[in-house]
């Protein structure tokens, strides 16, 4: 869809994007913009991450939930994105001039 | 008149020995006792397992029929451009580090490795790392010698893994009739090392054979060099389409650049291509009269590769200047004196501010394409960009002629360099101030209390934490160094790049 292709591409012109990758709610990447080893390996760690941040966050209170998740590291960031069905998965590299 | 006669038997009993006394008797072991027991399997059991192609799995992504993408993704996108957009904007992480394992604050010597078998009589010429990071390699000779080359010398391997490391005593010794002025292992086959002698011989070693370690020489002849070899690099084959091809470059004080390449049937190094720098070649203010004849070769001290284009590479020369170079040029040069198969071309595409001696080293960085550091005669150390005839930074530090200098292969804003006065010195262009952060006494001490000039050094580029020195007394020392100094920070690279990108407005 053309839509998607759109926002795949602002996403992936931002200063520093390195990869932008979506996936559905059973872990599996729908799209990518990344190579196919490392998405499904970012596809599978991430989703269990962001299953856990969520728990993680609705056991300290129930009535609240997860809606953005950083995790920064030496080399660059990731950033997740939650819902329902899917997660949206950006890595960016803060200090790429 | 003949007869028979039976004459009796004489005995005699002996009077000595005596009558043996014989007695029988038996033995029988006890009865064994023996029991039988059998057992046997009743049920079965079958089972099988096979390796699933795993490339199958995943060769596509799921299908997303659902239709509700395109509203996913529009409800997630502000979001995460406002994210993206204060990451690239915030200074909150710029001196945010954190350090996970342990680690060392200080640095040490952990080896003093020497040959005892030649009693300092040789310095340490070369320094090569093999490339897995365990072995570590040093090529024996002297820099001052008058006339021919008489010296038996050796290249020696320690294995710094091994737990019954002797220091005094190479694991490996290769005896070489010649004073070895250089040395490199193989940057991806760690039984392969090259080296370069006084006499102008390139010879490869390869370490997996078991008696004549010496695999291939380039022998004296025409097509060799004629003077001592002052180094050898190991440099990728851009035009081979396999990767892991690698080319041999040697350059020598004859002027000439060599680029061998290594016959894979055969396994000898033949001539591929040819360079040579001639005094036509040196900026007008070094060449000292006008009278001075043109095609008289101009001997190369150092050479060093680009990091990201392999095609393009620094030399160093005796008379100080430095020179950018690419492997495809193809500038005339005058005949001469040289009798060559190959015709030997000029390499030289651009000329650089020199120094006002030798050029002991050129290194360009491993991170930054455009950065490269030299040392000289002079005293100094120079950082220049491949952009710009005059140096970025020049830095004295006031302990005497520069012998070696070598960027780290971890951090980019990190250096060191060799002095005469025995000290290895640590460089950091994220301090403000051009002082070296560390200085490590790193040659050992001779008889008048001064310390011996060390000539080489090498970082390990497996094993971030170590760089090793060679003095002119034969010992080796390897450091290691601090975990401040191992990892980089996060501004090291864009430090770097400030310094040495040209900006023009400036």
């Amino acid at each position: 869809m053309a839509e998607v292709e759109e926002t795949f591409k602002r996403i992936q012109a931002h200063k520093g994007v390195i990869g932008v990758i979506v996936v559905n709610s059973e872990g599996i990447p729908i799209r990518s913009t990344l190579d196919n080893s490392t998405t499904v390996q970012y596809a599978g760690l991430i989703s269990q991450l962001a299953a856990k941040a969520r728990s993680t966050v609705r056991d300290i209170d129930p009535g609240n939930d997860l809606t953005f998740l950083r995790i920064r590291s030496k080399k660059h960031e990731i950033m997740v994105a939650p819902e329902n069905e899917y997660l949206l998965i950006v890595i960016q590299n803060p200090d790429a001039v | 008149m003949f007869a028979d006669i039976t004459l009796e038997s004489v005995t005699f009993k002996s009077n000595w020995k005596k009558e043996r006394s014989l007695a029988s008797s038996g033995c029988q072991t006890s009865e064994l006792v023996v029991e039988e027991v059998a057992c046997q399997s009743v049920k079965y059991k079958s089972v099988k397992t096979q390796t699933e192609d795993d490339s199958d799995k995943f060769s596509g992504f799921a299908d997303d029929n659902s239709g509700h993408l395109a509203e996913f993704l529009r409800r997630v996108e502000p979001a995460m451009h406002k994210q993206l957009e204060m990451n690239v904007k915030s200074h909150a992480f710029d001196d945010y580090e954190v350090t996970w394992d342990e680690g060392s604050s200080t640095m040490s010597s952990i080896h003093k490795l020497t040959n005892a078998a030649h009693d300092g009589q040789f310095q340490i010429t070369g320094l090569s790392w093999n490339s897995t990071g365990a072995v570590i390699a040093a090529s024996y000779g002297r820099f001052d010698h008058e006339d021919w080359c008489t010296h038996k010398t050796s290249l020696c391997t320690w294995n710094l893994e091994r737990r019954n490391l002797d220091e005094n005593k190479p694991d490996t010794v290769l005896e070489v009739s010649s004073c070895l002025m250089c040395t490199a292992f193989h940057p991806s086959n760690p039984a392969l090392i090259a080296g370069g002698t006084y006499n102008g011989v390139v010879i490869v070693w390869d370490l997996s054979r078991e008696d004549d370690m010496v695999l291939t020489s380039s022998g004296i002849g025409d097509d060799s060099h004629r003077e001592p070899v002052s180094k050898v690099i190991w440099v990728p084959d851009t035009s081979s389409l396999k990767k892991n091809k690698y080319l041999l470059v040697s350059v020598s004080s004859d002027g000439k650049m060599l680029v061998w390449k290594m016959d894979r049937k055969t396994k000898q190094i033949e001539l591929h291509d040819g360079f040579v720098l001639m005094n036509m070649n040196l900026p007008t203010q070094l060449r000292k009269s006008r009278t001075m004849r043109g095609d008289k070769e101009v001997g190369v001290t150092c050479i060093s590769y680009n990091n990201e284009n392999k095609d393009s590479f620094i030399i160093g020369s005796e008379p100080g200047a430095v020179f950018k170079c690419s492997m495809s040029a193809n500038g005339e040069q005058p005949a001469g004196n040289i009798i060559s198969s190959i015709q030997l071309k000029s390499p030289v595409t651009f000329t650089y501010a020199h120094h006002y001696g030798p050029v002991y080293s050129a290194e360009f960085s491993p991170f930054h394409r455009n950065a490269f550091l030299t040392s000289s005669m002079d005293q100094t150390l120079r950082l220049y960009s491949m952009l710009q005839k005059q140096p970025i930074m020049t830095l004295e530090p006031g302990e005497g002629v520069i012998y070696s200098t070598k960027w780290s292969f971890s951090r980019p804003a990190l250096f060191a360099a060799t002095t005469d006065t025995g000290l290895l010195l640590l460089y950091d262009l994220t301090q403000n101030q051009p002082v070296p952060v560390y200085k490590l006494e790193a040659g050992g001490l001779m008889g008048n209390n001064a310390r011996a000039p060390v000539l080489t050094c090498q970082f390990n580029q497996h094993q971030n934490n170590l760089i090793a020195t060679g003095d002119a007394m034969g010992c080796i020392q390897v450091f290691r160094i601090s975990d401040s100094l191992k990892t980089p920070l996060s501004r090291d690279l864009e430090i770097l790049g400030e310094l040495v990108d040209i900006t023009t407005e400036s």
